[in-house]
């Protein structure tokens, strides 16, 4: 694989990654800028509309008949945090021009097709497109009333919202219903060109063969934006709650969730997210042997570290009978580390698990966007390799020190209504 | 032992196709400048293999629902320690599901894989159920009952089932129900094993960077030979009517769901490769949005771009559905109902009729892109007794009159069921 970013303009990153084992190109542009619940879903909106209409393809129907004439050529968009941050992406890929059965360029009307969503999209004086905005706005409204849906990743957004309250990552990533349903047309186009003009941008085209056509697409279109960009301010450590706040909700579910917010002031994150793998990351972890297997108390409970926001959640469906049985043994386990007992096979399994890992990176071109994405997103770029010899660095006595800096600072519950009401 | 090489001649892609001594079928294809390698070891044996006998037992055994998936958690416990304390020592990223009708362990990695493959073809093979070990399951898989009772796209789903089966196992839960595990002991479970967990039943597949030799020589050393011994399933009859046409539940969600399906024939081998491409293109063509009724509900705001369709099948069950989210799931049916009529009577466009066999087509090259999916591919392809590329050969044979005619045969109002799930007041 051959790896080059060049810069196309004032806080533009152009990644290129050729690797001859893929059938497909991929190509994804991000843009990155602070995350704020006045912002959050206007931007989201704008960076929906790109990939549903454009000056060309005026209706999502022609836009999809396009695609699919490529031979289901992908586009989409996406929107979420990172730290403080939020991370608009659009996201295109494409079958390489050796698998077109008609000799068709796919890859020269997938340049054409993204230049126009992108710089020429479907507006007019200002504004988006009346019926593509409703469309998209529609989308983003059932998405946020369908949080609920999922009752895991509810959980855990609540815990995130109770564990930041008052910071910006206390938003999600694609925006608040309120100021969704407030949103117009003209509002989200002044979010576009500010994007355009303000944010950090990256782009990644993953091709099997070289090919800088998109690269000078995309130098000659940036050339008439006036660039003006803001540094995005992503790794803010969340400060501990003088108290433990517990915020809990009833809903007619079968099992109760409950989700640990604990917060650290280490800024050790290679160490944080060892101590995560032997806690709880994995089949082989602490919580999984005791909370689940020894105990039985659940189907899951798991640990994650989120070292730009300084915290670190474990999350369980269980019993409401058990939480308390299984929060004490999350915390005595926790105890357990902090007292070294870390055994040399645990380390050596998380070390193992994390190598054959990074060892994936570049098996598909979104491992291959995701992790450059990640290394600028962290502000610096190294190699799998180098990455997973930090890993190895890593000392039993860094991830105790990283095990005792944890502080429970919240935590949310999703409670059983009938129980409750005994 | 016998081997051929499978090619697909219109992308070039191939794969090695073993029918090994010990009754196994292996799947391998050598990706070599990839570095991952996926393997899977499955079973014939799902939720709804419930009722079965070999050759020579005189009388059908009869099991409690939801016994292949029990066993799928139980065959991860050797009896000295936890498979997944073996492949903590590797490195693989190990797991296992239970489907309706198979159950499949795999691991993935990118180094050792001639120990993971050792350490996958060992388990499988060595049973340890205790009472003890048992025992303690029923509580983790209670809990997993009850996570996926919660999850109203699972619930949707099978209220869909529920009302076109009227005796299918394919309606009850893969998990089965806290009660009927209740009925699960060791005795049971060596049962199922010895019966379904025979290698004249099961496939291997494995793709990566690896070496066919070595994966074989592995293969020779670990497996042990098994003799056939003619099992056979049953399931109860079906008729071909459904139970009723409309369910709705009341659930804890934020936005309401549906799932609008049509019962169908079920079929087996070639017949039901063709059966999926035409269903498939039908299910393709009803939820285009570049075709005028997507783009009307989208523009009436009842459906949203979650909207979609799909084909599902197996032993004894066949189904084309839509689902998505909608505040007004009977007008998305009415539409559906309207629109299939519309192109029985006024034909395909072969112009639109190209584009979505176009889309097809570039969604198979993309799953011959990827090492999972290859891995997956290989497997599935072997469970429903045809070959890894036969779809994309049947796919380029489909007429627009095959897709008119199995929507006129198939898509039958009578044998609609629309399943939804709504805001609680």
């Amino acid at each position: 694989m051959i790896y080059k970013r060049s810069e196309l303009g004032d806080s533009i990153g152009f990644n290129t990654m050729v690797d001859k084992k893929f059938k497909t190109c991929s190509l994804a542009i991000y843009f990155l800028t602070e995350l704020s619940d006045k912002t959050a879903a206007a931007n989201n909106l704008a960076a929906s509309i790109l990939t549903v209409s454009s000056s060309t393809y005026k209706t999502y129907a022609a836009l999809s008949e396009k695609l699919s004439e490529l031979y289901g050529a992908g586009l989409g968009s996406s929107a979420r945090k990172k730290g403080d941050a939020q991370i608009l992406g659009l996201r295109a890929s494409w079958l390489d021009n050796r698998y077109a059965i008609d000799g068709e360029d796919i890859g020269g009307e997938m340049r054409r097709l993204i230049r126009d969503c992108l710089f020429n999209p479907n507006a007019e004086n200002g504004a988006f497109d009346e019926k593509s905005f409703a469309m998209v706005k529609k989308d983003l409204i059932d998405r946020i009333d369908g949080e609920l849906n999922q009752k895991r990743s509810y959980a855990l957004e609540q815990a995130e919202k109770l564990a930041y309250r008052g910071e910006p990552a206390e938003c999600t990533g694609y925006g608040s219903r309120e100021a969704a349903l407030s949103a117009d047309p003209e509002e989200v186009y002044r979010a576009y060109s500010e994007l355009l003009k303000t944010a950090q941008i990256e782009i990644y085209y993953v091709s099997p063969e070289e090919d800088d056509s998109f690269a000078e697409m995309f130098r000659t279109s940036f050339s008439s934006i006036d660039r003006q960009p803001k540094t995005v301010s992503m790794r803010n450590h969340s400060p501990l709650k003088a108290e433990v706040e517990t915020l809990s909700e009833e809903f007619d579910v079968n099992q109760c969730k409950a989700v640990l917010a604990f917060k650290t002031d280490s800024d050790d994150r290679y160490a944080l997210k060892m101590l995560s793998i032997i806690y709880g990351e994995l089949p082989f972890s602490k919580l999984f042997l005791n909370v689940r297997e020894k105990m039985s108390l659940c189907y899951y409970c798991s640990s994650r570290s989120v070292s730009v926001k300084g915290s670190f959640f474990v999350d369980l469906g269980v019993e409401r009978s058990n939480i308390e049985k299984a929060k004490a043994e999350i915390m005595a386990q926790l105890e357990e580390i902090k007292k070294g007992n870390i055994t040399d096979d645990e380390i050596q399994g998380a070390l193992m698990a994390l190598d054959n890992a990074v060892l994936q990176v570049g098996d598909t071109p979104s491992s291959y966007i995701g992790w450059y994405l990640d290394c600028f997103c962290d502000g610096e770029t190294i190699t799998p390799e180098e990455h997973f010899r930090r890993f190895e660095e890593v000392t039993k006595e860094r991830m105790i020190e990283a095990a005792k800096s944890l502080e429970l600072d919240s935590i949310y519950l999703m409670l059983n209504k009938e129980v409750q009401a005994e | 032992m016998k081997k051929e090489i499978l090619t697909s001649a219109r992308t070039g892609d191939s794969c090695i196709h073993v029918k090994h001594s010990s009754g196994l079928d292996i799947y391998i294809s050598e990706m070599n400048d990839f570095s991952s390698i996926e393997a899977l070891i499955g079973t014939k044996y799902g939720s709804v293999n419930n009722i079965f006998r070999n050759a020579a037992d005189s009388d059908y055994t009869t099991v409690p629902e939801g016994i292949a998936h029990f066993l799928e958690h139980k065959l991860f416990e050797n009896e000295d320690c936890g498979v997944f304390e073996l492949y903590a020592r590797t490195g693989a990223s190990c797991n296992a599901f239970t489907s309706f009708d198979k159950t499949c362990y795999l691991f993935s990695c990118s180094k050792n894989y001639e120990e993971n493959l050792e350490i996958l073809l060992d388990f499988v093979q060595k049973p340890y159920f205790t009472k003890e070990n048992v025992d303690k399951e029923m509580g983790i898989i209670g809990q997993e009952i009850k996570m996926t009772n919660d999850n109203p796209e699972w619930r949707v789903f099978f209220n869909m089932l529920r009302g076109m089966y009227h005796n299918h196992p394919i309606k009850t839960d893969i998990a089965g129900t806290e009660e009927s595990i209740s009925h699960i002991d060791a005795d049971l479970l060596y049962k199922c094993y010895d019966t379904f967990y025979n290698l004249n039943n099961m496939v291997l597949s494995i793709a990566g960077n690896i070496s066919a030799d070595k994966v074989l020589e592995i293969c020779d050393r670990c497996l042990r030979p098994s003799e056939d011994k003619g099992l056979e399933t049953v399931f109860p009859d079906e008729p071909d009517e459904i139970v009723t046409s409309e369910i709705t539940e009341k659930q804890p969600v934020g936005a309401s769901i549906f799932q609008f399906g049509y019962k169908c024939t079920p079929s087996d081998g070639e017949q039901r490769l063709r059966d999926v491409a035409a269903a498939s293109t039908a299910a393709a063509l009803l939820t285009d949005p570049a075709l005028p009724m997507c783009e009307r509900l989208l523009k009436e705001e009842t459906i949203n771009s979650t909207f979609d369709g799909e084909v599902f099948y197996g032993s004894g069950y066949f189904t084309v559905y839509f689902s998505g989210e909608s505040d007004r799931p009977r007008e998305v049916r009415d539409a559906l109902f309207e629109e299939i009529d519309r192109l029985i009577n006024e034909g395909i466009r072969e112009k639109d009729f190209q584009r979505i066999k176009k889309t097809a087509y570039g969604m198979m090259i993309r799953g011959l892109n990827n090492v999972e999916a290859v891995a997956n591919l290989m497997l599935n392809a072997h469970m429903d007794s045809v070959g890894p590329y036969d779809t994309i050969e049947v796919l380029s044979d489909l007429t627009c009159d095959d897709v008119i005619d199995y929507m006129r045969r198939e898509l039958r109002p009578d044998r609609s069921v629309l399943s939804v799930i709504t805001k609680e007041a």
